[in-house]
């Protein structure tokens, strides 16, 4: 195993569940680090500089959120919360405080090795800091320069604010975003806004880009979390 | 309750539980208790005797109708009834009517088989008591087979503490023995019949002007208290020895039959005083005891509606306040014993107050106005005293204990009885509920846990089987075998977290801990999300989606939860291969929606049964679970205000209908031109 393979830093108290990340990650050509605290998590960040980090958000020693907002503060790594099922709040917090991505607990690994991928390629996106002036996500194709979207080579119209929310989603395909910052993507300052905004305008998005609404393939709904265009 | 009032006494034997012969053959005794510091002492004997022979023994309330009770000793008359109930005393009180206190008392006496009367050794003059009328002196000889102990009274207890300024302003008929306004009426009354007399004296008799003074003294005697018509009857003595009899204008009297006409006189002032002022004590009592009576009687209306402590609470007070015309309080005692403050009707007690009435409580002795505990307070606290356990206080706000109004703490302390019963009953009935539910819960908990256990432990069995057979394989074990174990590991593992995940969900809606966040959402995107969460499971199962355009104010959280169990029951429960139907529309104000498989559907009778916790449909066997999914499913509607029911379809298969209702409508949208 060479350099050239991401390192995923793995901060998690359960040693089964550590072993079942090694044992996944590994297989699949991932470097992997182990921190069963925060303490140590935070030591072993400062040390291994890692591509990815996977945080629990129930650690016995520190509050996860507090955690995931400290290394917002120093470092652009991409991290990937994991927390236990029925705790939105807690999901929401941590996306709003800088975490990328989120895992609920059990997630096979199908869903794991996609989060990290996806966390890897925002991750040396932002590095090139260049952004693409056109993005492809299966079938979907956006120009940003001359706003053109296509569905299979047909053009789409759409509205501003669907042209704005399908740009946000596009920019983070694969990644949840949250309410809060879709609402911040599309209508910035407007303090009124409110979520029923974005179902209205995602209702009439998949109407345009799905072939059958009710059974989205692209525009995935997350519950009362967000919205997440399928990569 | 503390007293019992027994108006009127029952026949020897009328009690068919207690046998007259036994009755006979063991002692019982009673002691009589009158309020005067020597009952106090005869009460004590009376203790110390039956629990020396070990007898039952009554205490009874007598109530003198010839003589006026003072207010303090009317409060040491209930005092003293407090203290043998205290010290085991069956309690009695009795209130003779057309008969001497000594007659119903004694009657009251053979009627219970008491073989021996304590009584007080009489410590005045006999002829005091004659006058005076003394239950002691009447009491003594009245009776050939009733023993009658005589016991010294006890030196008096220190002195009551003075009633409270103000209670004094008596009316002249209620005046004190020693008020000089007594005299008035005497003097008016004599001075009226000597000038009538002087009249009169010329033309007729002077037996006829004899007759005038008996008419004045009887008038007198009627309308004004004892002590007024004595001393009329000795004014006119003196005003017929001086101004009529000869030789006139002078005590001097010559003809000794004139002796004989002052003696009539003043003996029939004495008879006739004496009877006027037993006439107005009975009337009293009379009317004292209607009010009683009436009073208990509406009160005991109002409190067989039964209901809650706190419902019982306003109805008493809107009752005493209304009928009594006092102000009341009725406060509660929590489970440590501490009064709860209440406000009602504007009345509120203040921290003093609240001390006296827990005093009150703790003593399980009133206090306050009318008492002997601070008597200058401005209500008075009763204890309100169940059979077993105290309930809490009555707080009246009144003028007890005046002069006028007979100084009888005996209403108030009967409705409070009555009222400690009501209250107790009450909070007994509380406490059963309670208890009832608690055992319910109790019973869950065991069913919920031998079920789960069940459904826990075979994936769990499966699991580690399947695990040691892949770490340890048959020499002939085929590569294929491995995935195949694989897989059903998977499996149960999935079915493993789904029980757990509704165990803690169900946990937590039962408890409360879940709260619906209605938001405004597209039907099509609850149900899409849920399918979407259940690609893996629906594989390549047709499914039947027909939504419409409706929003739905819901929890998109906890409708996805429905959903997913729905559609989970669904594909447990039908054929593969079989499509699933999901149908939404909007009718009357309510989102409809239906979860539909072409399964065996539900058996007859079951549609409601299947909601309840732990339910297994007869088919259970084909698909485990622990019954939870359903029961989660109406929880979660039942708090967004919907309703949810199976039905079978016509043409085979379960359909699950939920509704949910809609009010008001979705919020504006900020106008959005069409690029």
């Amino acid at each position: 195993m060479t350099q050239d393979h991401p390192l995923v830093l793995v901060i998690e108290d359960e040693a089964p569940l550590r072993r079942y990340l090694r044992a996944t990650l590994q297989s699949f050509g991932y470097r992997v680090e182990e921190a069963a605290t925060g303490e140590e998590g935070r030591a072993m960040l400062l040390r291994v500089n890692p591509d990815v980090v996977l945080l629990d958000l129930g650690l016995p020693d520190a509050d996860g959120l507090d955690l995931a907002r400290e290394i917002r503060g120093w470092s652009r790594v991409p991290i990937i919360v994991v927390s236990a099922r029925g705790k939105e709040e807690d999901k929401i917090q941590a996306l709003d405080v800088g975490a990328d991505d989120y895992l609920t607990k059990p997630f096979g690994s199908g869903e794991l090795l996609a989060r990290v991928r996806v966390a890897l390629r925002h991750a040396a996106e932002v590095a090139g800091s260049a952004i693409e002036p056109v993005a492809a996500v299966g079938p979907l194709r956006m120009d940003f320069a001359s706003r053109e979207v296509t569905l299979d080579g047909a053009p789409v119209h759409l509205s501003p604010n669907e042209y704005a929310l399908l740009t946000a989603l596009v920019r983070h395909a694969g990644k949840v975003l949250t309410h809060r910052q879709l609402l911040h993507e599309v209508w910035g300052g407007v303090p009124s806004a409110q979520p029923t905004y974005l179902r209205v305008y995602m209702a009439s998005l998949r109407k345009k880009l799905e072939p059958d609404p009710a059974r989205p393939r692209l525009l995935l709904t997350e519950p009362g979390v967000g919205y997440r265009l399928k990569a | 309750m503390l007293t019992r009032p027994l108006d009127s006494v029952a026949p020897p034997g009328a009690d068919p539980a207690e046998d007259p012969q036994e009755m006979a053959a063991r002692p019982r005794l009673m002691v009589p208790l009158d309020g005067r510091p020597a009952a106090l002492g005869a009460l004590q004997a009376a203790w110390r005797m039956a629990q020396a022979q070990g007898c039952p023994w009554l205490a009874v309330q007598v109530e003198l109708p010839a003589l006026r009770h003072s207010p303090r000793e009317e409060a040491a008359r209930m005092e003293q009834l407090r203290l043998a109930e205290r010290l085991g005393a069956e309690v009695a009180q009795i209130n003779p009517t057309g008969m001497r206190a000594a007659q119903a008392f004694l009657a009251l006496a053979r009627a219970r088989g008491v073989t021996a009367i304590v009584l007080p050794r009489p410590r005045r003059p006999r002829w005091l008591g004659w006058i005076q009328g003394d239950l002691v002196e009447d009491l003594l000889g009245a009776d050939p087979k009733i023993e009658l102990r005589l016991v010294p009274g006890e030196p008096a207890a220190p002195s009551a503490p003075p009633p409270a300024a103000g209670r004094q302003n008596a009316g002249p008929r209620d005046a004190g023995p020693r008020d000089p306004r007594q005299l008035v009426p005497a003097l008016v009354a004599v001075g009226l019949a000597t000038a009538g007399g002087l009249l009169i004296v010329s033309r007729l008799d002077l037996a006829d002007v004899a007759m005038l003074y008996i008419l004045c003294i009887t008038v007198v005697a009627t309308r004004y208290g004892r002590l007024t018509a004595l001393l009329a009857s000795v004014l006119s003595v003196g005003a017929l020895d001086y101004f009529f009899i000869p030789p006139r204008f002078t005590f001097v009297v010559e003809d000794i039959r004139h002796i004989g006409t002052f003696a009539v006189m003043l003996g029939v002032g004495w008879v006739v005083a004496n009877l006027a002022e037993r006439i107005r004590a009975q009337t009293r009592a009379a009317l004292e005891r209607e009010r009683h009576t009436g009073a208990l009687y509406r009160l005991g209306a109002a409190l067989a509606e039964g209901g809650e402590a706190p419902a019982i609470q306003e109805r008493v007070e809107a009752y005493i306040r209304h009928s009594l015309g006092m102000a009341a309080l009725v406060l509660l005692s929590d489970r440590k014993g501490h009064l709860v403050p209440r406000t009602a009707g504007g009345l509120q007690l203040d921290r003093d107050e609240l001390a006296v009435a827990q005093w009150a409580l703790d003593n399980a002795s009133p206090a306050g106005r009318g008492t002997r505990t601070l008597p200058g307070a401005r209500g008075l606290f009763l204890p309100l005293v169940g059979a077993e356990t105290p309930v809490g206080v009555l707080a009246l706000f009144h003028d007890f204990g005046g002069p006028r109004h007979g100084a009888s703490l005996g209403l108030p302390m009967a409705l409070a009885a009555q009222l400690s019963l009501a209250l107790e009953r009450a909070r007994l009935a509380e406490d059963r509920a309670e208890a009832r539910l608690r055992a319910d819960h109790e019973q869950l908990r065991s069913t919920l846990l031998s079920s789960v256990s069940h459904d826990l432990r075979t994936p769990l069995g499966t699991i580690t089987g399947a695990t040691t057979s892949l770490l340890d394989p048959g020499p002939e074990a085929a590569p294929g075998d491995q995935r195949m174990l694989l897989l059903t590991i998977h499996q149960e593992s999935c079915r493993l977290e789904r029980l757990v995940n509704n165990l803690l969900e169900l946990t937590k809606l039962e408890s409360g801990q879940v709260q619906v966040k209605k938001e405004w959402v597209p039907m099509e995107e609850v149900v899409g999300s849920a399918v979407g969460r259940m690609e893996e499971q629906l594989g390549d199962r047709q499914l039947i989606l027909d939504l419409g355009e409706a929003w739905v104010p819901l929890d998109p959280v906890l409708l996805e939860q429905v959903l997913l169990n729905l559609l989970d029951n669904a594909l447990k429960f039908s054929p593969p291969g079989s499509p699933i139907e999901i149908d939404g529309w909007v009718l009357e104000h309510r989102a409809w929606l239906a979860v539909a498989d072409r399964g065996p559907g539900f058996a007859e009778g079951e549609e409601e049964a299947v909601f309840e916790k732990l339910h297994r449909g007869s088919c259970s066997a084909l698909a485990p679970g622990a019954g939870l999914g359903l029961a989660i499913c109406r929880s979660i509607i039942q708090a967004h205000g919907g309703t949810i029911q199976a039905a079978n379809r016509p043409k085979g298969g379960a359909q699950i209908t939920l509704t949910l209702p809609i009010e008001g409508a979705p919020p504006e949208l900020p106008a959005d031109g069409l690029a």
